[in-house]
């Protein structure tokens, strides 16, 4: 079974965190599917009151801990492994405690199957991949690592400093035959809150999985598409991750879509396609979407006789 | 010794602007276009001639104020909307055929064979106009592999110049996407249309790209339908060096600061 680790709590500064944001934040972690939380001894200190057995936060020096779940519970354990940055040229030595391979943003255009397959029989204990996204490129190559039978991966939500996107890790793996390794997705938008609440950092509107605004739809196409069925333009459902399907009327828009929103909005149908030439014509214009507002006002308009 | 010779698409103006709360006006899709053209895209996905006469006013202009960049006109199976891109004088004839049985039963409600013979009556309407004839496998990633084949032998029966491979809803990963490639590149140019659903649509591009991709379909920004396209600066990031794409990256990145506010009105969006 392979192992997805979450490092965000490594890389956010404990001092302002409120300790209930921080529970909410692991709970939620477990829930959509990761193994273990690694996250620093400040961050840790804050939630001691929660951990099976905080003794070790004082017992030991490790940088950073890993937390597991144990049927609601957390525990703690040490971060043994021995950081190792992942050279093309490099086969992972066996190491007792196991080994993380960190870096190696381009390797995507190199030959990494016969790379992965050498380091998956070089005999290594664990063998953890943390890759960089400096190249964009992160979750791919951590999908592939873990499609090919890797042990381990190192993520961080929404792609913080650089790691792959868990979120992207994650929904990969669910689609690509892998959902025994996830769990419940649709924690997303609550974990995009939180993080937000605790980074300040605003997730970009049409970040992959978790942007807000990724199942907007505006093209007549799409929308004639999707209001047959969903699953002809859209992967994943917008329930499975915590999001819901918007339909914006602009420039691209077909009939279907003016009457849909005429009846969202409870507007009578009469003129719609006067209603589609004018607003296409306006957005066209202007060059942006148009709002409910707008389409009630223009609604009125042609109802009027303008 | 020579560094092999790729060739961008961009599709900025067509499935970039389809993206919600993304419109262009006229004034700004021939700005946009001239500066593609410029830096040096191979192809310019200028747009859909069957929106409207503002849409072909707009092709109209880009051809007359492009040098060298070759515009593509998307089209449905349909001979009005093709026809639409003839009178707009588009170098290149792009009709894209759904080639998965979700798209073909349950959007377009017609048969596979039904959809070969659109082709057909297409194609033959596009060498009337002497054009460039390109054919996009929409929903290829999906589609039953038998009638990919069958749309493969028809697009080189009908002499297409290229087919394109599209991953409608971004579901591939590199490793997927270097086995469709290869298992496509059969005699006839290879093209590839990559999503971001999974966050893997650069991977996949580079992917492609290695595996004997010639076009590759690119957005500025990747902005596009859901969590957008390939994006262009991303992906010649990553391939640095290893392929010709006639673009320097030094120059995309100094017109893309340039087009950042034409593109977009609302700065939450990236």
């Amino acid at each position: 079974m392979a192992v997805i680790i979450d490092r965000t709590l490594t890389k956010i500064e404990a001092d302002t965190m409120v300790p209930s944001d921080l529970l909410h934040f692991c709970e939620l972690l477990f829930t959509c599917g990761v193994t273990k939380i690694e996250a620093t001894p400040q961050v840790l200190t804050k939630i001691n009151n929660f951990l099976l057995n905080p003794d070790l936060l004082s017992k030991t020096n490790a940088k950073t801990y890993f937390l597991t779940n144990y049927d609601g519970f957390f525990q703690l354990e040490t971060n043994d492994l021995v950081e190792q940055n992942l050279d093309f040229s490099i086969t992972a030595t066996p190491h007792l405690n196991g080994i993380r391979l960190l870096g190696s943003d381009d390797l995507i255009t190199r030959d990494y199957r016969t790379f992965f397959n050498n380091l998956l029989s070089s005999g290594s204990q664990y063998l953890d991949l943390c890759p960089s996204n400096k190249k964009h490129c992160a979750t791919a190559i951590a999908i592939e690592w873990l499609l090919m039978g890797g042990q381990s991966v190192s993520c961080s939500f929404s792609g913080l400093n650089d790691d792959a996107p868990l979120e992207e890790v994650l929904m990969a793996l669910k689609m690509n035959g892998q959902a025994d390794l996830t769990g419940d997705l649709s924690v997303f938008k609550e974990l995009r809150l939180l993080y937000e609440k605790l980074t300040g950092n605003i997730i970009p509107e049409k970040k992959a999985i978790i942007g807000q605004g990724i199942f907007k739809v505006e093209s007549g196409i799409h929308v004639d598409g999707i209001l047959k069925n969903p699953r002809i333009y859209e992967p994943f459902s917008p329930e499975s991750v915590g999001n819901k399907r918007e339909i914006i009327l602009g420039k691209h828009s077909g009939q279907q879509s003016v009457i849909y929103k005429m009846r969202e909005l409870n507007l009578s149908e009469a003129g719609v396609s006067t209603v589609l030439l004018h607003l296409k014509q306006h957005c066209a214009n202007v060059g942006k979407s148009f709002s409910d507002l707008e389409l009630c006002t223009l609604v009125r308009e042609v109802h009027n006789g303008y | 010794m020579a560094i092999e010779k790729k060739y961008i698409v961009d599709t900025t103006l067509r499935d970039g602007e389809q993206s919600p709360g993304i419109a262009f006006t006229l004034r700004e899709k021939v700005s946009i276009a001239k500066a593609l053209d410029k830096m040096g895209i191979s192809r310019i996905e200028a747009g859909v001639p069957a929106m409207g006469q503002d849409e072909r006013r707009a092709f109209e202009k880009i051809k007359l104020s492009c040098e060298k960049a070759e515009i593509v006109a998307w089209n449905r199976m349909n001979l009005e909307d093709i026809q639409a891109s003839i009178d707009c004088g588009a170098d290149i004839i792009h009709i894209c055929v759904p080639a998965s049985t979700l798209l073909i039963k349950e959007k377009l409600r017609k048969t596979n064979n039904v959809i070969l013979e659109m082709i057909e009556v297409c194609a033959d309407t596009i060498h009337k106009a002497n054009k460039i004839f390109t054919i996009g496998l929409e929903d290829a990633s999906r589609a039953d592999w038998f009638f990919v084949e069958q749309i493969i032998q028809k697009a080189k029966d009908l002499k297409a110049s290229t087919i394109r491979f599209a991953d409608t809803v971004g579901i591939l990963t590199p490793g997927t996407c270097n086995d469709f490639v290869k298992k496509l590149n059969t005699g006839i140019d290879l093209e590839i249309h990559m999503h971001n659903d999974l966050g893997m649509a650069v991977a996949n591009s580079v992917s492609g790209t290695l595996s004997g991709a010639k076009y590759i379909d690119c957005t500025l920004f990747g902005i596009g339908e859901r969590a957008g396209n390939c994006n262009l600066e991303h992906f010649l990031e990553v391939l640095d060096g290893q392929f010709n794409f006639g673009i320097s990256l030094e120059n995309l990145r100094r017109q893309q600061t340039k087009l950042k506010p034409i593109i977009f009105k609302t700065p939450s969006i990236v």
